[in-house]
C-alpha cells in the first residue's frame, strides 16, 4: 500500500547505493556574462548580499512550533521578546527570538507536497504548460554571482522523489541560473562533483590537454563559425580557472570547519547542510537551499507529536539557533536573509493516527537578518491556528519582501518565450506581492 | 497623405527605379468601392528580368479614364465620388499597366459599428495593444481586448466599466464608466487619451485629430453599439499583398491589407491596420504599412485589424545573383526549399562530402555513429545509389525503432513521475510505443489510441501522472500542444491574448476529458474509464454525478470541439473517440506532425518553437510545411515515408559547410546548420568512441523498479524509459528533460558543462578502461598514427587531413609518457565541437 497520494517520506529511505558518488544534478549557474558583469559588480541597494533558505520538508505543524495553541500537546514559553511566546520543543531559538520575525499569517495553496513544494518555491501553482523559476533561480538572475562562485546551490540533491529538485530550478529563466546540486554533506566521503581534476590530470597535461584540443578542433572551427562555439570556450576558460584556483573548492569542504562548531549545528544532513550554506555564502553564494531533512520529513500524518518532540523540533532548533549565532558571531547576518519554512502547516485537528494532514491555509514561518526586524510577529491565526485573522500573507508578499532586502524591484515581471508575463512576486489572486510592513528595517 | 508617407514613396521611387522592368501590373487588378467615402490603394509593381518584383507605385504615372467618379488622393490612393466604373493606368517608361474599379452606393452611408468604427481607433492608437490595456489583465484598471477581438466585451467594458477577471464572473471594485453620455467631453475615454487627466500611456491623440472626434462623436450620439452581428460589419478574413515579399537593403515596398466581411464583400483596410515589424533590425514598417529594408535577413511583419492577424514575410536579399547555380532536385522539398533561396538570392553550399552525409544521416536516423569499418566501406564504395542504399539500411535497422522509440518516449513523456511509484506502467506505455514505431503503425492511428485509451492498456497510463488523474483542463491542453502543436493553455484562465481561442472553446474541448476516472484496488492496477453518469462504482468512489463546470459561468460543461460541434456521448460509449476523429482529420494534425519530424533533421521547425503554431509565428515556408501535411495525408500518416522524403532530399544532403555567400543564412536551409547532439545521443556517442558502456542506476528502491537498482549492462542512454528513475549527472548537465512538462530541450552550453568536460567522470574514466578502444588498440601494437586514424573515424567519421595527423603524431611522440599522451588525445576529441555536434 504505497499509493495514498501523499509521499511516504517518513518511510525508511531506500538505500543509498551509489548515489553519493555519482555527484550533482544542475549547473553551475553562471554565464560568461555574469562572470565578467561580476568583476565590477555595483554595491546593491538593499542590505541583504545572501539568502539561505531551511527548507522544511513535509510541513511543520504550526502550534507545536511558532504559533503554540491549546490544540498543541504542548506548552507555551516565553523568550526573550516580551509577548512573544513559542512552544516549549524550540528552547534554544526562544533565547534567541530577538534576532527572527515570525509570520503566523501564511495563506497558500497546494494541498499535497509537489503542489504545496512547487507553490511554495515559485509562488504559482503548477501547470504541465509552463516551468516557473524558483526563488533562488531569481535571485541569482537579478543579483547576479559574486566572485567566481556559483550563485545558487541546493544541499543535498534529493536521492528519489526527483521532481521536487525540478521545481527548485530556474524554468524558462535557463539553466544558467539552476541550482548547483550537491551530495549530503554530513556522508562519509563527501565530494562535490567536477570541482577538482582528476589526480591523473597534472599541471603538464592540463597544458597537452589545452594543446591537443586545439588542433583537434582547429579545422572545424575554421569551417564553421559558432555563436555556440564561443560561449562554451568563454565557460572552459573559466571552468580551467576554477579548477586550478583552489578557492572556489575550498568553499565547499567543510573539513576546514572546527569540529566545536559542526557539533553546534549537528552532525546530520540538516545541520552539516546549514554549515555548508552558511561556507558558501561567505564565498559568495547569492541562495542556498539547506535541504537536509530529506530522510527526516515533518509530514507527520502519525503521531505527529512525538516526530515533533523527539525528531524534528530538535533538530531544527539546534540547528537553526546555530546557524544565527555563527552568522551574527561573522558579522554576517546584517547581509544575510535566513528563511526557515516548509510548503505549508498541519491541521489543528489531530487524526485517528495521532498524526495531522496537510494545511496551507494558515501557518507560520520564521525569517531573520538581511535587515529583517526580528523579534516581532506578523499576522494572527484564530484560537484553533486554522484561520487567519489578521494580515493574511502570500508567498507573493513573502517574496516581495525577500527582493526588497536585496534592493531588487518586486513588481517586475517576466515573459516566457512565448509572452506571458510572469510576477517574480506573485500573490493571491493574480495581486503582485507587496513587501510585508514593518518587517525591513 | 501625410508628408512622411510622401518621402518614403519618393525614396522608395528614386532607390528602385533604375533597372528597366519587363512587365509593369496594377494590385489589386479589379476591386469595387463601396459606400460613402469608399477609398482604394493600388499598388503599381514592376517586374524584373530575374522574377523579382518590385513596389514602383511612388514613380509611375497614375492616370484614370471611364467616368468621372472618382479621383486619386494619393499616388494609386482613389478615392471614390459617385457611383460608376473607372480604368486605372499606370505607365512607367515605355510599360503600361491597367485596372479596374467599380463604384457602388458611394451616395449611402455604412450602417455605423462599434466593432469596426470605434474599435478601428482604439487600435490605431495603441489603446488595445497586448501590452496595454489590451493585456489579459488590462492597465489601470481598464481592460481591451487585444486587436478589439471582442468588441462586445469592450463596449461593456467601456460603457458600463469592470474589468475582466480571471476565473470568477464578479466584477473587481467598483465599476466605472469610461464614457459620459451628459458631457461627452469629460468622457475618461477622451480625457485620458489626449492628455486632459493623467495617463499611464501617455498621450495618444490630439483633441484635433480624427481619432478623438471619431469618439467624441460616437459618445455624443448617445454611444451606441450599432449593427451587432451584422453580416455587413464582420470581418472574416485579413488578407495582406504580397504574402512574400524582398527586397534589397534600403528598397521599400507597400503592404495591402483587404479585409473580407461576411457578406462576401471587401474592402481596403490598409489605412485601419496596425503594423509591427518581427524584427525591426532586418525591417522597419510605418503606421501607413510601408516596409523598408535594413539589414540583410528575413522577418514577418504582422498585421492586424478588427480582430484579425495576418502577416507577411519579408527578406531583405543581397544583390541579384546573374549566375545562380542550377541545382538538381530530389523530390519536392527541393523544388520548394530551393526556390525560396533563388527568389532570396542565397546560393546553396553544395552537396556534402560522404563522410559528412554518413555520419550526418546516421545520427539522424538512428542516434548512432558509424562505426569505423562502415565508414571505410561507404566511402569506398562507387555505387551511384549508395546514399539511397545507406538510408534503406539504416531504416530497416533496430537501432532505428530504438531511436525514434526514444524521440516518442519525449513528446509523449514517459516517466515513473515519482509520487507513488509505478515503473510497471511507464514500461507498458513505453512498450506501446516501441510496438508502434517497429510495427509501421500510421501516426493517426497512434493518436486515436492515446487519445481514446480506457481500461489497462499501454496509452492509457498517460492518463495518470502521479497515479491520480490530471485535471482535464491540463490532460486537453497537452493533447493539442502534441498533436496540434498549438498552445490552448493561455485560454484555460482567459480568452487567449493574441489568438482567437476563448476561454468557452478551451473548457468545451477539456470537457472530453471530464468523466476520466480510474478504479482499482489500493495502489496499483487501476483502469481509466470514462464514468457513467448517476450510477455509483462502488469501491468508495464517488456517484457519478461528477460533472466539469465553466470555472467562470459554473454552467456544466459540454464536450464541444474547437469548431463548436458539441457532442453528445451515451452513456458507456467513449466521447473521446469522436474527439480523436476530428483531431486526426484536421489539417493542424499533419502540419503539426510533419513540422516536429522536419525540426529533428535541421535543428528548427518550419514553424519555430515546434509547438506554438500561431498566426503571428508564421512558417518560414508555408508552402512546403502544406505539401509535407498533404503528403503524409495521403501516405497514410506513414512516419517513416516523412523522413524518407527528408533525408533523400538534396536540401538535407547538403553540406554543412556555408559559404561566404550564405554565411549568415539561418532559416532558409542554404546549408545544413550545426547542431549540438542531443544528451543521450553525445552520451551513447562517447561510450561508443571509447568503447566503454555507462552504466546506469536507479534512485528507487528495488521492490518498486522492475529493473533492479541497475539498468541493464551495456544499456545505451536512448533505451533508458524513465529519464526520473535514471539519474546521471551528465544527461542533467547536457539537457535531457526529466518529461514533467512538455520536454523542451536546453541545448545551450554551461559552465557545468565546461567542468564536466575538464573534470568530471564521462570525459576521464572512460579513457583508461582496460576493455576500452584505446587500450585494444595500444596492447594491439597499432602505432601512433593508426590510434589517431581510428579514433577519427570512430568519433568524427573521417580521416585525419595530412597536417592534422602530423601535428597529432608529434605531439603524442614529444612527451615521456605514450600512454598519458595518447589519453589527452582521446579526451580531445570527445571535447571537439566536431564531436558534439552533428554536421
Amino acid at each position: 500500500m504505497m499509493n495514498t497520494g501523499c509521499l511516504r517520506l517518513t518511510a525508511p529511505a531506500a538505500s543509498r547505493r551509489a548515489f553519493l558518488q555519482a555527484g550533482s544534478l544542475g549547473f553551475l549557474g553562471l554565464t560568461l556574462q555574469d562572470l565578467l558583469r561580476a568583476a565590477d559588480a555595483k554595491p546593491l541597494r538593499g542590505k541583504a548580499q545572501s539568502c539561505i533558505l531551511l527548507w522544511l520538508e513535509g510541513g511543520p505543524s504550526q502550534m507545536d512550533t511558532w504559533d503554540p495553541k491549546p490544540t498543541s500537546a504542548f506548552k507555551a514559553i516565553s523568550t526573550n521578546v516580551a509577548g512573544l511566546q513559542i512552544s516549549e520543543l524550540l528552547p534554544q531559538m526562544a533565547r534567541r527570538m530577538d534576532k527572527v520575525a515570525v509570520i503566523r499569517s501564511m495563506h497558500t495553496r497546494g494541498n499535497d507536497h509537489p503542489q504545496g513544494t512547487h507553490y511554495a518555491i515559485t509562488g504559482h501553482e503548477p501547470n504541465p504548460a509552463m516551468h516557473f523559476p524558483s526563488l533562488g533561480s531569481i535571485v541569482a538572475k537579478e543579483v547576479g554571482p559574486r566572485g567566481a562562485m556559483p550563485p545558487h546551490v541546493l544541499v543535498p540533491q534529493w536521492e528519489r522523489s526527483r521532481q521536487y529538485e525540478e521545481y527548485f530550478r530556474s524554468g524558462f529563466l535557463g539553466a544558467d541560473y539552476d541550482p548547483m546540486a550537491i551530495p549530503d554533506p554530513s556522508a562519509k566521503g563527501f565530494e562535490v562533483a567536477d570541482l577538482m581534476l582528476p589526480k591523473t590530470v597534472a599541471e603538464p597535461a592540463v597544458h597537452s590537454r589545452q594543446e591537443m584540443l586545439k588542433l583537434v578542433d582547429a579545422r572545424y572551427r575554421r569551417l564553421h563559425e559558432g555563436a555556440e562555439h564561443a560561449r562554451m570556450d568563454g565557460f572552459t576558460a573559466q571552468a580551467w580557472k576554477m579548477l586550478l584556483n583552489p578557492r572556489t573548492r575550498d568553499a565547499f569542504d567543510l573539513s576546514r570547519e572546527p569540529d566545536k562548531l559542526k557539533d553546534r549545528y549537528g552532525r546530520d544532513a540538516i545541520g552539516q547542510s546549514a554549515l555548508l550554506a552558511r561556507r558558501l555564502v561567505e564565498a559568495g553564494t547569492r541562495f542556498v537551499t539547506a535541504a537536509g531533512y530529506h530522510a527526516n520529513s515533518w509530514d507527520t500524518h502519525a503521531r505527529n507529536d512525538e516526530g515533533h518532540r523527539d525528531r524534528l523540533c530538535p533538530t531544527l532548533d539546534r540547528t537553526l539557533a546555530a546557524l544565527l549565532d555563527d552568522l551574527s558571531e561573522r558579522g554576517l547576518l546584517d547581509s544575510t536573509i535566513v528563511l526557515a519554512m516548509g510548503e505549508f502547516g498541519r491541521t489543528p485537528f489531530v487524526n485517528p493516527d495521532l498524526g495531522r494532514d496537510h494545511w496551507p491555509n494558515c501557518w507560520s514561518l520564521v525569517v531573520a537578518g538581511g535587515g529583517i526586524q526580528g523579534g516581532q510577529v506578523i499576522g494572527a491565526s484564530d484560537a484553533q491556528g486554522a484561520n487567519v485573522i489578521s494580515r493574511a500573507t502570500s508567498m507573493g508578499d513573502l517574496f516581495a519582501t525577500i527582493y526588497k532586502a536585496f534592493g531588487v524591484d518586486w513588481t517586475k515581471e517576466y515573459r516566457t518565450p512565448i509572452g506571458r508575463p510572469v510576477k517574480i512576486a506573485n500573490g493571491l489572486g493574480d495581486a503582485t506581492g507587496q513587501p510585508i510592513a514593518g518587517l525591513l528595517l | 497623405m501625410s508628408a512622411r508617407w510622401r518621402w518614403s514613396v519618393g525614396l522608395a521611387a528614386a532607390l528602385c527605379l533604375g533597372a528597366d522592368p519587363v512587365a509593369l501590373r496594377i494590385e489589386p487588378s479589379a476591386r469595387t468601392l463601396r459606400g460613402a467615402g469608399a477609398m482604394q490603394q493600388y499598388l503599381a509593381i514592376a517586374v524584373d528580368a530575374d522574377g523579382a518584383e518590385r513596389d514602383v507605385t511612388g514613380g509611375v504615372q497614375w492616370k484614370l479614364s471611364g467616368s468621372p467618379g472618382a479621383e486619386f488622393a494619393g499616388a494609386g490612393l482613389l478615392k471614390a465620388r459617385q457611383n460608376g466604373e473607372v480604368r486605372l493606368t499606370a505607365a512607367l517608361g515605355s510599360r503600361t499597366a491597367q485596372a479596374t474599379a467599380r463604384l457602388e452606393g458611394i451616395d449611402q452611408q455604412r450602417p455605423f459599428s462599434f466593432a469596426q468604427d470605434i474599435g478601428r481607433v482604439l487600435t490605431r492608437s495603441g489603446c488595445n495593444n497586448s501590452t496595454c490595456h489590451g493585456g489579459v489583465k488590462g492597465r489601470g484598471g481598464f481592460q481591451l481586448s487585444s486587436g478589439a477581438l471582442h468588441p462586445k466585451d469592450d463596449y461593456e467594458w467601456i460603457v458600463k466599466g469592470g474589468e475582466y477577471q480571471v476565473l470568477t464572473t464578479e466584477v473587481k471594485g467598483e465599476r466605472i464608466p469610461r464614457i459620459d453620455l451628459k458631457q461627452p467631453a469629460q468622457s475618461l475615454l477622451l480625457r485620458k487619451p489626449a492628455g486632459q487627466t493623467p495617463h499611464g500611456g501617455g498621450v495618444r491623440f490630439k483633441t484635433d485629430s480624427e481619432e478623438y472626434r471619431a469618439l467624441l462623436n460616437w459618445v455624443s450620439q448617445g454611444a451606441p453599439y450599432g449593427a451587432a452581428d451584422d453580416k455587413q460589419v464582420t470581418v472574416t478574413r485579413l488578407e495582406v499583398f504580397p504574402k512574400t515579399l524582398t527586397l534589397e537593403r534600403g528598397g521599400s515596398h507597400r503592404l495591402l491589407v483587404t479585409a473580407h466581411f461576411a457578406d462576401g464583400r471587401t474592402e481596403d483596410f490598409t489605412r485601419s491596420a496596425v503594423y509591427a515589424s518581427n524584427d525591426k533590425e532586418v525591417a522597419a514598417v510605418d503606421d501607413d504599412g510601408i516596409v523598408k529594408a535594413t539589414r540583410l535577413g528575413e522577418t514577418a511583419v504582422l498585421v492586424r485589424a478588427a480582430g484579425g492577424v495576418t502577416s507577411a514575410t519579408v527578406g531583405v536579399v543581397g544583390k541579384a545573383l546573374p549566375d545562380f547555380p542550377r541545382l538538381t532536385k530530389a523530390n519536392f522539398v527541393d523544388e520548394l526549399v530551393f526556390d525560396k533561396l533563388r527568389r532570396f538570392r542565397i546560393p546553396p553550399s553544395p552537396v556534402s562530402s560522404d563522410a559528412e552525409f554518413v555520419r550526418r544521416v546516421c545520427l539522424d536516423l538512428t542516434g548512432t555513429l558509424p562505426p569505423p569499418a562502415r565508414v571505410r566501406e561507404f566511402v569506398a564504395s562507387t555505387d551511384p545509389a549508395k546514399r539511397s542504399r545507406l538510408i534503406d539500411t539504416l531504416m530497416d535497422s533496430p537501432e532505428f525503432v530504438d531511436f525514434w522509440t526514444w524521440r516518442f518516449d519525449d513528446v509523449f513523456r514517459v516517466a515513473v513521475f515519482s509520487n507513488g511509484i509505478q515503473p510497471k506502467w511507464s514500461q507498458m506505455y513505453g512498450e506501446w510505443i516501441r510496438q508502434s514505431i517497429a510495427s509501421h503503425k500510421p501516426y493517426d492511428q497512434m493518436a486515436r489510441e492515446r487519445l481514446t485509451a480506457q481500461g489497462y492498456d499501454g496509452p492509457s497510463r498517460h492518463y495518470l501522472p502521479y497515479d491520480v488523474i490530471g485535471p482535464p483542463g491540463e490532460t486537453m491542453a497537452e493533447e493539442v500542444r502534441v498533436f496540434f502543436g498549438r498552445r490552448l493553455d493561455c485560454a484555460q484562465c482567459h480568452n487567449h491574448p493574441y489568438e482567437s481561442w476563448s476561454q468557452d472553446q478551451f473548457w468545451g474541448m477539456a470537457a472530453f476529458f471530464g468523466r476520466l476516472f480510474k478504479m482499482g484496488d489500493q495502489g496499483n492496477e487501476y483502469v481509466i474509464f470514462d464514468h457513467p453518469r448517476n450510477q455509483a462504482m462502488g469501491n468508495g468512489d464517488v456517484d457519478g454525478g461528477i460533472a466539469l463546470n465553466h470555472p467562470r459561468t459554473k454552467a456544466e460543461l459540454k464536450p464541444t470541439l474547437l469548431d463548436g460541434r458539441e457532442i453528445v456521448a451515451a452513456d458507456g460509449e467513449n466521447p473521446r473517440k469522436a474527439l480523436a476523429e476530428w483531431m486526426v482529420t484536421q489539417p493542424y494534425f499533419a502540419e503539426a506532425a510533419v513540422n516536429r519530424l522536419w525540426s529533428y533533421f535541421f535543428g528548427r521547425g518550419l514553424v519555430d518553437p515546434v509547438d506554438d503554431f500561431r498566426s503571428t509565428n508564421p512558417p518560414t515556408h508555408p508552402e512546403l510545411l502544406e505539401r509535407l501535411a498533404r503528403e503524409f495525408r495521403d501516405r497514410k500518416h506513414d512516419l517513416r515515408h516523412i523522413l524518407r522524403l527528408i533525408v533523400e532530399s538534396r536540401t538535407y544532403q547538403l553540406s554543412g559547410v556555408p559559404t561566404a555567400a550564405n554565411r549568415d543564412d539561418r532559416t532558409n536551409y542554404s546549408h545544413t546548420p550545426a547542431r549540438p547532439l542531443d544528451a543521450e545521443v553525445l552520451l551513447d556517442a562517447i561510450s561508443s568512441v571509447t568503447g566503454v558502456a555507462e552504466t546506469f542506476r536507479t534512485g528507487v528502491s528495488e521492490a518498486a523498479a522492475r529493473t533492479s537498482g541497475q539498468a541493464p549492462a551495456g544499456t545505451r542512454a536512448i533505451a533508458l524509459r524513465e529519464p526520473d528513475l535514471f539519474y546521471s549527472r551528465f544527461l542533467e548537465l547536457y539537457g535531457r528533460p526529466n518529461r514533467l512538462t512538455l520536454p523542451e530541450r536546453n541545448l545551450s552550453a554551461n559552465l557545468g558543462q565546461a567542468l564536466h568536460m575538464l573534470a568530471g567522470n564521462v570525459y576521464n574514466e572512460k579513457l583508461s578502461a582496460p576493455q576500452g578502444r584505446l587500450m585494444k588498440l595500444v596492447q594491439a601494437g597499432r602505432s601512433n598514427r593508426e590510434i589517431v586514424d581510428e579514433f577519427y573515424l570512430a568519433a568524427f567519421a573521417r580521416l585525419p587531413e595530412r597536417d592534422e595527423a602530423d601535428g597529432l603524431e608529434a605531439m603524442i611522440a614529444r612527451g615521456p609518457d605514450r600512454l598519458a599522451a595518447l589519453k589527452d588525445f582521446v579526451w580531445a576529441v570527445l571535447c571537439s565541437r566536431e564531436f558534439a555536434e552533428n554536421h
